[in-house]
């Protein structure tokens, strides 16, 4: 029975940062039709700020974290504003090559201008210390991940629903050329997107980091993957689906580690793909159908 | 049977090409070092990725993603029927199904390959073509992702990331001239052929064509299969020079740098996919040269290692934002010599 | 209060319209009537901006041609598009919340308004506006447009693809309007309706401006009537 909580436990806070990661892919695809690629980046930029916190001796936790969430959220905005606005009503494609195009030269310039090397960060270590209750044996971290991840997503939601800006991301993902009809700015939606994608990859970033302790400029590419498969597997642009989907490849990601014998314990990753597979063999369109694609008189 | 007007300019470009192909290396033959000789092959190689990619984007108008993972699957199928017995026993002692005690020569094992490769992109192309353009992309993703993972997973088959190693090097510059020119008119003709007219009418409008009476996803389904067959050819013509292949060239570096080649050249043009090819494979070398920091006329210039990266990033970029219909756009390369 | 100069309106390399002039006045209602194709669709598009054009477009005597979409729509004109274009996704009451974005004015008054007005939208106002019939979406559509309370609304066809019973009741609406001094723009294709309504209205064919003139003498016009209705 505790194996079973112990595993519930880790498969919820693997899904809770892949569903974090999928939202922030999937937030800025339902508005825009732009799969972007260089989210990846924008968590390894909130990386290089931590590293950069530490050279300047701000070691106090809540600077670390603010800082990491300041910079990912404007280094979003900014990239939209320097990258994306020319592609901004092109069709998907070349958004996607963009996106993919920028992301290169992101991780090169992590490359070249700082370090190829990963470099530690370990002002994030105290987060994390096992917790035992109930039997349990669980990780603070994991902890911290799930609740975040739960309370972003009511924010979220409540944002949506509640104010303006939110009403007009809603629509803007329908009919952006009516949204622009009623006034609103398309400026303005586009960098709400883009600013609210980089606050999650910020926030993942700081979870990833208490993790891993160090950055190196491909740190965002499996991150970004994952939350690409999250986002297919649960309809691409949904914003419930890339919860959904965050979670569920959480819980194949575990079941997989705990069914797989040890021999073949390094496997996970073709095993969990592989399950992908058959899933969009079953459903293409993935588990929850997205919303209409502009254009589209289905 | 009378060619259109097209179709015989088609015939046109398509030699003009395969000219350039031949002059290009011949000269190399002749001329270069082995090490430039390498590089040469490199980029007759990715031309033949390119190529498949250019039939399959430029009729359907859909991004594909996981070409380089077709590319993949005819490199191993093709690698695994033709090394000799006694170097599979080596590198590969677990391997499942006896596919260690047996080699093939060379055309078996590409034929093989090449049905191997066929039936795979056949039974993953029934369900990308019935999906939307973004959304086919992002199927094609996963697909790489998958055959990545797969090819990551079962090195007792693949060998993963390491080196498998002990293919007979049987092809040389000659083989990828012969092959890409082969290539070459077989794209153009896709492309003035009415399949290839038919499918480029219904990329733009799909439901126009349906109503009359076009089969869009047979047609997507063809040029599929078509680019995957191609892709298999260039993963045999790969195995074949190197001698040695991994998992790790197959994934997403590579498809991002055919996939630049193509954009650059201009995805709807045969000789966009040549001209992006060649700009980029030596380029690229001219840029990696760049990085390494060498002394020019007594300059020592820095080392900048990603220079390349942020090279092919910006390019990309560029030509999205500025000219995304590549260098070529809608012009192929009889368009200068011929009159309209 | 709209003045259109010389307006010629472009879809990529296609001219739609080919240099017309109109104006609409103040308080007035002006139609612009005329078959499939004429071009009616592609003025309102270029007056909001979202179609490419040239030519001077002047609204309460400053030149709006240069600004963009949302600018111009912030100056006080308000569309009901082709087609009703509600937010699907969206609630009734939060398509009229984003009609009325920019309004500093208090919204919840605006739209308890409109409750009254429109009963069976207040009966609706938690409904996805997807699953509203089609009379029902171009009352939605209209309230959309005027929560920002502008100076002027362009009309797109409203009685398009709605049942006659369902028009009249449109078109009541719009005169009572009308009869607030709202400024309007009507383009429609049932031009009986939209005559009885206009203080002047324009003839488009082809692009062009073929025939304008008042109700009376348009109507009394049986030639070019019978063109427009199809009837006669």
């Amino acid at each position: 029975m505790e194996f079973v909580a112990q595993q519930t436990m880790n498969a919820l806070s693997f899904g809770a940062e892949y569903a974090l990661l999928a939202l922030g892919l999937a937030i800025v695809f339902s508005i825009m039709g732009l799969v972007n690629f260089a989210h990846g980046e924008i968590i390894a930029v909130g990386g290089y700020t931590m590293v950069a916190m530490a050279a300047l001796s701000l070691n106090n936790p809540f600077i670390v974290i603010g800082a990491a969430i300041l910079v990912a959220s404007i280094g979003s905005v900014a990239l939209e504003r320097v990258a994306f606005r020319p592609v901004r009503y092109a069709d998907p494609t070349t958004g996607l090559l963009t996106a993919f195009g920028v992301s290169i030269v992101l991780q090169n310039l992590f490359l070249l201008l700082v370090s190829p090397r990963p470099i530690a960060v370990t002002s994030l270590y105290f987060l994390e210390w096992p917790i035992s209750f109930a039997g349990l044996r669980i990780s603070s971290l994991q902890l911290f991940e799930t609740l975040t991840t739960i309370i972003v997503i009511v924010v979220m939601m409540l944002f949506l629903k509640k104010t303006v800006l939110g009403l007009a991301m809603r629509a803007a993902a329908m009919d952006f050329e009516m949204v622009r009809l009623t006034g609103i700015r398309a400026n303005r939606v586009f960098a709400a997107a883009f600013l609210i994608s980089g606050l999650l990859a910020g926030i993942a970033c700081v979870f990833i980091m208490a993790r891993r302790g160090s950055v190196d400029p491909h740190l965002g590419f499996d991150p970004v993957l994952m939350a690409f498969v999250a986002c297919v597997v649960g309809g691409f642009g949904s914003l419930p689906g890339a919860v959904i989907g965050g979670f569920l490849l959480g819980a194949i990601e575990v079941t997989m580690l705990v069914l797989l014998p040890q021999s073949l314990g390094g496997m996970t990753d073709a095993f969990v793909f592989g399950s992908i597979a058959l899933l969009l063999i079953w459903r293409p369109d993935g588990i929850l159908t997205p919303p209409r694609e502009k254009g589209d008189k289905q | 049977m009378s060619l259109s007007r097209s179709q015989k300019r088609g015939l046109v470009g398509a030699s003009l090409l395969a000219f350039v192909l031949i002059m290009v290396g011949t000269i190399a033959t002749y001329f270069g070092s082995k090490y430039q000789l390498r590089i040469v092959y490199g980029s007759y190689v990715s031309l033949m990725v390119v190529l498949a990619l250019q039939v399959f984007m430029g009729n359907a108008r859909i991004t594909n993603l996981s070409h380089s993972a077709f590319m993949g699957i005819g490199a191993y199928a093709a690698a695994i029927c033709v090394t000799p017995i006694a170097m599979k026993k080596i590198s590969l002692p677990n391997a499942p199904w006896g596919l260690n005690a047996f080699a093939l020569d060379p055309v078996t094992s590409g034929i093989i390959a090449i049905v191997i490769t066929a039936v795979i992109a056949l039974l993953v192309g029934l369900f990308i073509v019935r999906l939307s353009g973004i959304g086919a992309t992002i199927v094609s993703l996963a697909v790489l992702v998958i055959v990545h993972s797969l090819f990551l997973y079962r090195t007792d088959i693949f060998k993963g990331n390491q080196a498998f190693f002990g293919i007979p090097q049987v092809f040389t510059l000659t083989s990828a001239i012969i092959i890409a020119v082969i290539m070459v008119y077989i794209v153009r003709g896709f492309k003035e052929s009415r399949w290839g007219i038919a499918l480029r009418a219904s990329a733009d409008d799909e439901i126009s064509a349906a109503a009359m009476g076009v089969n869009v996803h047979r047609l997507r389904l063809l040029a599929w299969v078509l680019s995957g067959v191609l892709l298999g050819v260039a993963g045999i013509a790969y195995s074949y020079y190197l001698g040695t292949i991994s998992a790790r060239p197959f994934y997403f570096n590579h498809v991002f740098l055919t996939l630049a080649m193509l954009i650059l050249g201009g995805m709807r043009t045969v000789t966009g996919a040549v001209l992006g090819t060649f700009l980029i494979s030596f380029g690229l070398e001219w840029v990696r040269w760049l990085e390494t920091g060498p002394t020019v006329l007594g300059l020592k210039f820095p080392e900048v290692l990603g220079l390349s990266g942020v090279v092919l990033g910006s390019v990309i970029v560029l030509i999205m934002a500025l000219r995304p219909g590549g260098i070529m756009g809608d012009r192929e390369i009889e368009d200068f010599i011929l009159k309209k | 209060m709209l003045v259109i100069q010389n307006l010629k309106v472009f879809h990529g390399p296609i001219e739609a319209v080919h240099g017309i002039s109109f104006t609409v006045k103040e308080g007035s209602c002006v139609s612009l009537l005329g078959p499939n194709g004429a071009g009616k669709t592609s003025t309102i598009s270029a007056i909001t901006g979202v179609a490419k054009s040239t030519g001077s477009i002047k609204f309460a005597d400053e030149d709006i041609s240069v600004l963009p979409v949302e600018t111009r729509i912030r100056k006080g004109i308000a569309v009901s598009p082709e087609g009703r274009r509600v937010f699907a996704n969206l609630s009734v009451r939060e398509n009229l919340r984003l009609g009325g974005a920019y309004n500093p004015n208090d919204i919840d008054s605006l739209i308890a308004e409109w409750f009254e007005t429109f009963p069976i939208l207040g009966e609706r106002q938690h409904q996805l506006a997807g699953t509203l019939s089609g009379g029902e979406q171009q009352m939605l559509a209209i309230a959309r447009a005027l929560m920002s309370e502008p100076r002027i609304l362009l009309l797109d066809e409203p009685s398009l693809g709605l049942a006659p019973k369902i028009v009249t009741q449109i078109f009541t609406m719009i005169e009572q309007l009308k009869e607030k001094r709202m400024t309007i723009l009507l383009v429609e294709q049932n031009a009986t309706l939209a005559l009885r309504l206009s203080d002047h209205a324009y003839l488009l064919n082809n692009g062009h401006i073929v025939a304008d003139g008042t109700a009376e003498t348009l109507g009394s016009n049986d030639t070019l009537m019978a063109e427009l209705t199809g009837l006669g």
